[in-house]
């Protein structure tokens, strides 16, 4: 069944950002048409659905400033940041955390630590001597912001994807979207869209083997990426890949945000610390690869030097926030934080990328607008502000709300689209496809296909053969499984479409890898045949777009001028990899072969290349 | 193992949820709340494991039970 719905706003994804879009949008005008759509449900979908334990990275005066934030995100980008978008961020951080106390009716002190005078609490995490990560009490955090957005009268439509992000003469018009448990689809007329669904967190499979064991939610699967790729917007630092330090086969996170600003560090069995700090830059993660490449790891994450009463804060806040599954997980493994090398991790166990916690996405600018009139994206879709985690997701998913609200003030409502039941029809049949096929091939195989190549091509170190091949996998498994591709319901019709973004994200990431031409963020971008920075590379990004012969482009952009004069580069080295192995083998003048086989070329000439024989003798007629 | 193409579950199936059917009262916010879709109702309306092997392992589902009738018993057995 189709239905035609007419909006001002169309919210795809109701995650943190998403959900803070919906209440701004609303207080610019509480008449504005809002349709938030979720493939999950709004009040516990999305990375922070069980709750979250911090603002990692958060600018609150006294303690730090909007320049701080600045000087955090350009040291760790590496001069790729577009400084105005993180002095933004810097600068509403106040008000959005002013807004959670009050959206989750907690008073000052409750919800975030303060000090005797009144002032928030920050925590030193990160590579700059600045204290920018705020503690959380927030478990019940995404249900407060979705009943907030209830509360607005936006219509909320869970388990209802987007497809697609329909434009007319280059602006935004409309979405496309499907209810995965009643098979509805909804064609939404709309003058704005913000685009808030996550990251692109379902790319490469860990270890484990299990599909779903991912660091982040695994609805987050690249789509947004997808779609805002197909409507001709930008995206950029493709190149700069999500590799995590994490509990292993968990894929939790480490724990490092939690216990690092505690005393806890990262340790191999040796004793040896993988980096001097816990955040997750390229450079730690440098650190941690280093421990595995020198065969000295496992790592662990070093809690038992700490007194109980601190371990008993740790194990609170991180079995009752986030994952809150950690606690049975390291009961079942007979894990204690009190005893020496008992919380094991694993690193880059699934490549991915993410603007949030690196710095991959649609690029924005500081109102979170794209090159597409009407479209707008935060959180970890968004790679306009990087390494902003939930603090930037919540931020600028206001910011968005804004400006996507003024924005649709201000043009007319897009026009009826003519033959609108045809191409309905249409989109919809071509959706539904794997639904008909019989014989096909099951969703979770060709995914797992997809993944493993993902994974096995993409991880760091790279180099241009392994790009290269990483692309041609995309490109044969869009071409030849992806036909044959068979879903059983609607349920996994989705799983069926979800593959089509991990593909064109895997592509892009080998794309944008082989495009920037050196290394850049210590192991995110580590290029073993071009292993140092390149000063023409300071500054300026890799910009992927859909081309007008719809091929994938690729161009070489200056990021805006830098107004602050922070450092750009992080303290690191790449390593020389040609290391002595010690003398081979040497063959004697006995170990001579002769130049041709005369033996092979008469059975050649008498089988041919057929099969030598039958397997069981034929039967006689 | 009644899967069709290692997709779907049947109600008998290996779950790492346990139901308490004594404690249940059918009320379906589990399946309403689970963000990866993975809980439908059976066939005399208990909810199960449909989609068994999405299961993010996020304990949403044993946190809106209004009668803590959901139990997660281990971790899925890829990862346990």
């Amino acid at each position: 069944m189709y239905h035609v719905k007419q909006a001002d706003l169309v919210i795809i994804g109701s995650g943190a950002a998403g959900t803070m879009s919906a209440i701004y949008a609303h207080r610019v005008d509480p008449k504005l048409k809002v349709v938030v759509l979720d493939k999950s449900k709004m009040e516990t979908s999305g990375g922070a659905g069980r709750g979250m334990d911090a603002l990692n990275t958060v600018a609150l005066p006294p303690y730090s400033q909007p320049e701080d934030v600045v000087e955090l995100l350009t040291k760790v980008t590496e001069g790729v940041l577009d400084q105005d978008v993180a002095y933004r961020f810097g600068e509403v951080c106040p008000r959005m955390v002013a807004d959670l106390e009050q959206i989750m009716d907690r008073g000052k002190g409750d919800l975030f630590p303060v000090d005797e005078d009144g002032n928030y609490q920050l925590l030193y995490l990160h590579p700059i001597n600045k204290p920018l990560l705020l503690p959380m009490d927030g478990e019940e955090m995404k249900r407060a912001l979705a009943h907030a957005v209830r509360e607005t009268g936006a219509e909320v439509m869970d388990r209802t994807p987007a497809l697609k992000i329909i434009t007319s003469d280059g602006k935004v018009c409309g979405v496309l979207a499907v209810n995965i448990r009643t098979g509805h689809y909804y064609y939404i007329k709309t003058k704005a869209v913000c685009l808030t669904t996550g990251a692109a967190g379902r790319m490469g499979l860990s270890s484990s083997g299990y599909l779903a064991g991912t660091y982040e939610f695994p609805g987050c699967s690249g789509d947004g990426y997808t779609m805002a790729y197909e409507a001709g917007a930008e995206l950029v630092n493709m190149e700069c890949f999500q590799a995590n330090t994490l509990l292993k086969d968990h894929q939790g996170p480490s724990c490092g945000y939690v216990a690092a600003p505690r005393g806890a560090y990262t340790i191999n069995p040796w004793e040896q610390r993988t980096w001097s700090h816990g955040y997750s830059s390229g450079d730690s993660k440098m650190g941690s690869w280093k421990r595995f490449a020198q065969g000295k790891g496992p790592i662990y994450l070093k809690m038992d030097h700490l007194p109980e009463e601190m371990i008993q804060i740790i194990e609170k806040i991180q079995w009752g926030n986030e994952r809150t599954s950690r606690g049975l997980f390291h009961h079942g493994r007979q894990q204690d934080y009190r005893n020496a090398n008992a919380v094991e991790l694993a690193f880059a166990e699934e490549i991915g990328v993410c603007g949030g916690h690196s710095s991959s996405g649609v690029l924005s600018d500081v109102d979170g607008a794209t090159c597409v009139p009407g479209l707008y994206v935060a959180g970890d879709v968004d790679g306009g502000l990087p390494h902003s985690y939930l603090g930037g997701a919540l931020a600028m998913g206001g910011i968005i709300g804004e400006a996507a609200a003024h924005f649709a003030a201000g043009v007319p409502e897009p026009a009826q689209r003519s033959g609108l039941k045809a191409w309905l029809r249409k989109e919809a049949e071509e959706f539904e496809a794997p639904l008909r096929r019989e014989g096909g091939l099951p969703t979770t195989l060709v995914e797992y296909k997809a993944r493993t190549r993902v994974q096995y091509y993409l991880k760091p170190p790279k180099n241009p053969v392994f790009m290269e091949k990483a692309a041609w996998w995309m490109e044969r498994i869009r071409q030849e499984d992806l036909p044959q591709i068979q879903a059983v319901d609607m349920h996994d019709l989705l799983k069926a479409h979800e593959i089509k973004s991990i593909l064109r994200v895997g592509e892009m990431m080998a794309r944008s890898s082989l495009f920037r031409d050196e290394s850049r963020w210590g192991y995110q971008h580590w290029r073993t045949d071009l292993p140092a920075k390149k000063p023409e590379w300071d500054r300026a990004w890799v910009v992927i777009k859909k081309g007008p012969e719809g091929g994938m482009e690729l161009e070489k952009r200056p990021v805006p001028g830098y107004k602050w004069d922070y450092p750009t580069a992080m303290e690191y080295a790449y390593p020389d990899l040609e290391f002595d192995t010690g003398p081979m083998f040497e063959k004697g003048p006995e170990w001579k072969n002769p130049t041709d086989d005369p033996w092979m070329k008469k059975h050649l000439d008498a089988q041919g290349m057929a099969t030598p024989r039958l397997f069981m003798p034929k039967e006689e007629d | 193992m009644s899967t069709i193409n290692g997709v779907r579950y049947d109600e008998k199936d290996y779950s790492w949820l346990n139901f308490d059917h004594g404690l249940c009262v059918r009320c379906g916010v589990c399946v309403d709340m689970c963000p990866m879709d993975v809980l439908h109702f059976g066939e005399h309306g208990y909810p199960y494991m449909r989609y068994r092997d999405d299961c993010w392992y996020c304990d949403v589902c044993t946190f809106v039970c209004p009668r803590q009738a959901i139990s997660m018993n281990e971790l899925p057995y890829l990862i346990r």
